[in-house]
């Protein structure tokens, strides 16, 4: 059972298992692996260049939160759309984003997503069919209605995912994106990314009831998931993905996860009492999922040294791009009208599932 | 070219584009078994079906915020704010998502937001508002507001082939009032400012209904020859022709029907005293609504609202100077 | 501020009773003040509109100081019992000292003579100024038919046109603004001007400066002139030139050199049809002789001397041109030439090629300069280094580009890893 710094009720959650999806290869769950790893990697890297002072702003990361990305992105079609959270960096790894974009973008400097209009993991590439959130949340759970209200009208096989913050479920556009999912019976999936805290805010003090049971009230099913497993998290965005494109309508799939540093860099944390923290530490989803591997006899040592020289050159490349030209600073705020059309491209879809 | 309303030109232009693209989708409260609370979409669910005519729910930050979802997937939705007024429970999607979703990411967002704005039916405030300059004031946005039934069709079949966010004011009072000339067909209505009447002495430069007070008030004033500048669109600005129009007639009163500070009015009297200095004759003087909400009562609105005597009284004094 | 009394040498503003606009008749109350001695009403001294108020509610002033002016003039359709003003201007009464001006509507005060152009009482449009600066008008002779007989537009304009003088612009039909690079200059309708400008008398250009001009108009003639650019870090000779107690020249000379031997085709000459390689460089050096001109004395067999040695020869030649000591083989049978206006602090010249040579070089001024400098380890950095921008003059008919660049190439590779 996961557990929460509250004694509000999180609903059902899947028991640890060690097989928890029977659909994953063996390349599959070190895919999985690769990939939090790399976002580990990255963001550790980046924080370090946060205190060397070369990441402007602030910077947030998702440390112990990998397998809430990794996991459902594994599960979705490169046709398929996706908003992203900013504790989500693994969805966009997982969709093709390359490490020294994301440290350029963190950076600011000319080669990031945004070419430092925008900072953080406030992006998305449009070429691998991802929205970057904004800071206004969960604006993004009606962006993704809207994509899959779309796919519906249009009779597409295709279903949108957007990640959002147990705070986000106090806002209007929760309820409005929950309701209009629900009436439309749409091909979405709301993740709740239930991290136990809203920057200082604890669940108890956001909501009476778990809103993964608000998702019934809304006309479809609700389920709470192990969050820090990579692939119960896969298994249960698989099956709303098949609900979704089989006309099944909108899953509302709670994350239970624990956000292990602070709301952001500048935040030591110090209202999450340390034992919680401990106790958390335990259910590290990188160590999780390191442990089947080498269970299954994979060379786990190097993949994390591969990884450890991939985030090394990407931090290398990165720190020699260069910072955007202040001419730029106006310009693209409007699309020119004779200009070709973009619209949101197929990203990488690695499982095993679509043949790849 | 036939006759019709203002209320119909934008129905004719919904529906030429409809019909000329499958992408287009209308998306608002009310619009498709009942036609719209202005019967603006009136009969379209019979010609279009419920899918392209969507009765949503009464959730305006989800009419925008679906929208943008489904533009960048790419639909062309065009959303229904039932009143300009109920924008505000959608604000965040526009300001946010859509109008920076390119700057940010480089990801065009082409949506058509209509709002049904202004007063003068006693529609009391929360029905009567004119926010434009909210928006234009926010990065990322067009903001267009015709006056006359050809350039209401022309404007929304141009705002829908923009890839931009586009906010469409629509003047309620203009609806069946206004009744003008309109081409057949299909076509676009240019994104800049039309001299409503020529004039030499003076100029009144305002949009949407003002233009119809402003020129009703200019008529026939003492013999003095006014021109009327009616801007069409507020984003962008057509700074040519109104720095065109000071110098020509070096008097100028700025009318809008919104409330005074921070109005549409207000950053072309900026532009005018920032480059049009050499050209002026006396203030530029402005005629708009107190900054108070729009009241309720006949007389109380009337108080308010920018009248064909206030706007002649401006102009007078202005001649006189 | 009125005099309230024999010792009383300053007053308080208490309380304006009119404000500006505001009509006031004579003797009516206009402010209130204070004074050590007394706390009185201030009653106007004349009747007219209230135009200016110059001392603000609370504001302590010496006696005789204009508290506030008044136009006795009339506005037309406004109540005025004033009835002898003169027409054109608007008169001014000042509220101020003496006192016993107050009830007197005579002459006005000394303080209150007729508005000048630009006073508070006559202001002007930026337009209409714009106009009369265009047409040279005078502003007071024309009469303002706005508000308070205000100059309009409209009446610059007819006066312009009455006037007949100027070409009135018809702002009815213009639809330009004004472009920037438009001014109100019109040829012929300005005032003459002070006086005609007396030429200094000519002076016949000296022997060397016709001697120089004709070499040098020969050389443009003849050859077909190209000049390539090349920017040189020059650090290394830098140390080299504190280390030897040099200058730069000598050891940029002693690299140009170098590369002269390794692409002797610049090391030549260009005589009509026949193109002589040289294989002893005679080099060339351009020495500056103020405001006479420049003469180029030659270092002979070049090649075989070390930076000290043409450091020596250089200077010899410099001191002994300057002395106009040189002897007429000094001058004669350079193979190549150095010039070197930079020590001036200029930065890039075209220099004209000595004839028969088929090149030149300029050395410009050495200047420190942020440049990207990547280390052994291949990390790119930014250094403050100092740079020269060397410039070739080089004849078409002799070489090409290539050949002018590779020896530039040369050069710079030879000054960046000079080891002295």
């Amino acid at each position: 059972m996961a557990t929460s710094s509250t004694d509000v009720p999180i609903g059902p959650s899947t028991p640890a298992q060690e097989n928890p999806s029977a659909h994953l290869t063996v390349d599959d769950r070190v895919g999985l692996l690769r990939a939090m790893l790399l976002m580990r990697a990255i963001e550790e890297r980046a924080m370090n260049l946060y205190r060397q002072g070369k990441v402007p702003g602030s910077f947030y990361d998702g440390f112990g939160q990998e397998a809430v990305s990794v996991g459902a992105t594994w599960a979705m079609g490169a046709a398929d759309r996706l908003c992203v959270l900013h504790r989500d960096l693994g969805a966009h790894l997982v969709r093709g984003v390359q490490p020294a974009t994301i440290l350029s973008q963190y950076m600011g400097r000319e080669a990031g997503i945004t070419s430092g209009r925008d900072g953080n993991v406030h992006f998305g590439d449009y070429r691998t069919g991802c929205v970057g959130m904004v800071s206004m949340l969960p604006d993004m759970m009606l962006v993704a209605a809207g994509m899959a209200m779309a796919f519906k009208l249009r009779k597409e096989q295709r279903c949108a995912l957007t990640w959002f913050g147990d705070g986000s479920t106090s806002r209007g556009d929760f309820h409005e994106a929950m309701n209009w999912a629900g009436v439309q019976h749409l091909p979405v999936i709301f993740v709740l990314e239930n991290n136990q805290f809203a920057y200082s805010t604890p669940i108890k003090q956001q909501f009476a009831v778990n809103p993964v049971e608000r998702a019934a009230a809304y006309g479809f099913p609700g389920v709470s998931v192990d969050g820090n497993d990579a692939e119960a998290m896969f298994e249960a965005t698989r099956i709303a993905r098949e609900r979704a494109i089989s006309g099944g309508g909108p899953t509302l799939i709670e994350a239970v996860t624990m956000r292990m540093h602070g709301h952001g860099a500048h935040d030591d944390m110090k209202y999450v009492p340390k034992a919680l923290v401990e106790e958390w530490r335990q259910k590290d989803p990188i160590d999780r999922q390191s442990a089947r591997l080498k269970e299954l006899g994979v060379d786990v040592e190097t993949l994390v040294k591969e990884v450890r020289a991939e985030v090394d050159a990407a931090a290398k490349m990165a720190l020699a791009g260069p910072m955007p030209d202040p001419v730029t600073a106006t310009d693209r705020v409007f699309h020119p009208r004779d200009a070709e059309e973009i619209l949101l491209e197929d990203g990488a879809a690695p499982w095993s599932g679509f043949g790849s | 070219m036939s006759e019709m309303t203002y209320l119909r030109a934008i129905s004719d232009g919904l529906r030429t584009e409809m019909r000329d693209d499958e992408r287009v989708l209308l998306m608002g409260e009310d619009i498709g078994v009942y036609g719209g609370a202005f019967k603006v979409t009136d009969g379209f669910i019979e010609e279009f079906g419920a899918d392209r005519v969507m009765d949503t729910p009464l959730a305006e930050s989800g009419i925008v915020g679906t929208a943008v979802g489904a533009a960048v997937v790419g639909l062309r939705p065009v959303c229904e704010m039932q009143f300009a007024d109920f924008v505000s429970c959608g604000f965040d999607q526009i300001i946010n998502v859509a109008g920076k979703m390119l700057y940010r990411q480089g990801l065009p967002v082409n949506i058509t937001v209509r709002l049904p704005s202004g007063g003068g039916f006693s529609g009391g405030p929360f029905h009567s508002q004119n926010p434009e300059a909210w928006f234009m004031h926010s990065p990322g946005l067009k903001v267009v507001a015709p006056s006359t039934a050809e350039d209401a069709k022309g404007l929304i079949i141009a705002s829908i082939r923009d890839p931009n966010p586009v906010i469409y004011m629509e003047h309620k009072n203009l609806y069946r009032r206004v009744k003008g000339e309109v081409p057949e067909g299909s076509y676009e209505t240019p994104f800049t400012a039309r001299v409503a009447r020529e004039g030499d002495d003076l100029v009144v430069i305002t949009y949407g209904a003002m233009v119809h007070t402003a020129l009703e008030a200019t008529a026939d004033l003492d013999g003095a020859s006014i021109m009327v500048l009616d801007l069409r669109s507020l984003v962008p600005l057509d700074e040519e022709a109104i720095l065109g129009a000071v110098h020509h007639c070096s008097k100028v009163v700025v009318v809008d029907e919104a409330n005074y500070t921070c109005a549409a009015g207000a950053q072309v009297s900026a532009l005018i005293a920032e480059r049009g200095f050499e050209d002026l004759d006396g203030p530029v003087l402005r005629v708009a609504s107190p900054d108070v909400p729009i009241p309720f009562s006949p007389p109380l609105e009337a108080a308010v609202l920018p009248s064909v005597e206030r706007v002649r009284e401006a102009c007078r004094q202005l001649l006189e100077y | 501020m009125p005099q309230m009394g024999v010792s009383v040498a300053e007053g308080t503003l208490v309380e304006w009773r009119k404000q500006r606009g505001d009509w006031v008749e004579a003797d009516e109350t206009i402010c209130e003040i204070s004074t050590d001695k007394i706390d009185t009403e201030v009653p106007s001294p004349a009747s007219g509109r209230l135009i200016e108020v110059l001392v603000q509610v609370g504001v302590t002033v010496d006696v005789g100081t204009t508290l506030a002016r008044i136009a006795t003039d009339a506005r037309p359709g406004e109540p005025h019992r004033s009835e002898n003003d003169p027409p054109a201007a608007p008169p001014v009464a000042a509220l101020a000292t003496p006192p016993a001006a107050s009830a007197d509507d005579g002459p006005p005060a000394p303080a209150a003579a007729p508005a000048a152009r630009g006073s508070a009482a006559r202001r002007y449009s930026p337009v209409v100024q714009r106009i009369a600066d265009e047409h040279n008008v005078d502003l007071d002779e024309v009469e303002g038919t706005g508000r308070d007989g205000r100059v309009q537009k409209k009446d610059v304009l007819s006066h312009v046109q009455a006037r007949g003088g100027g070409r009135a612009p018809a702002p009815a039909q213009a639809t330009e603004p004004t472009m920037h690079i438009e001014s109100p200059y019109r040829p012929g309708a300005g005032a003459p001007s002070s006086g005609p400008y007396v030429a200094p008398e000519g002076r016949p250009l000296s022997r060397m400066r016709q001697s120089i001009g004709e070499h040098m108009k020969r050389s443009q003639e003849t050859a077909a002139t190209c000049t390539t650019w090349i920017e040189v870090d020059v650090s290394r000779i830098e140390i080299a030139r504190r280390q030897l107690g040099i200058t730069a020249l000598p050891l940029i000379a002693r690299c140009t050199i170098g590369a002269l031997v390794e692409h002797p085709l610049l090391n030549a000459w260009l005589e009509g049809e026949t193109h002589t390689v040289h294989e002893q460089v005679n080099l060339g050096i351009a020495v500056a002789l103020g405001e006479d001109g420049l003469i180029v004395p030659v270092v002979r067999g070049a090649q075989d001397l070390s930076p000290e040695g043409l450091s020596r020869r250089i200077r010899d030649l410099a001191r002994r041109a300057r002395a106009r000591q040189l002897s007429p083989d000094d001058v004669r049978g350079a193979t190549f030439t150095i010039t070197n206006p930079g020590q001036f602090g200029s930065m890039m010249a075209t220099p004209v090629i000595s004839q028969p040579q088929v090149a030149i070089l300029d050395v410009e001024a050495i200047i420190k300069r942020p440049v990207v400098v990547t280390d052994t380890f291949g990390e790119d950095a930014i250094a403050i280094r100092p740079m020269v921008i060397l410039g070739l003059s080089w004849d078409h008919r002799a070489l090409d580009g290539a050949q002018a660049a590779r020896f530039l190439a040369t050069l710079k590779k030879r000054v960046e890893s000079y080891e002295a």
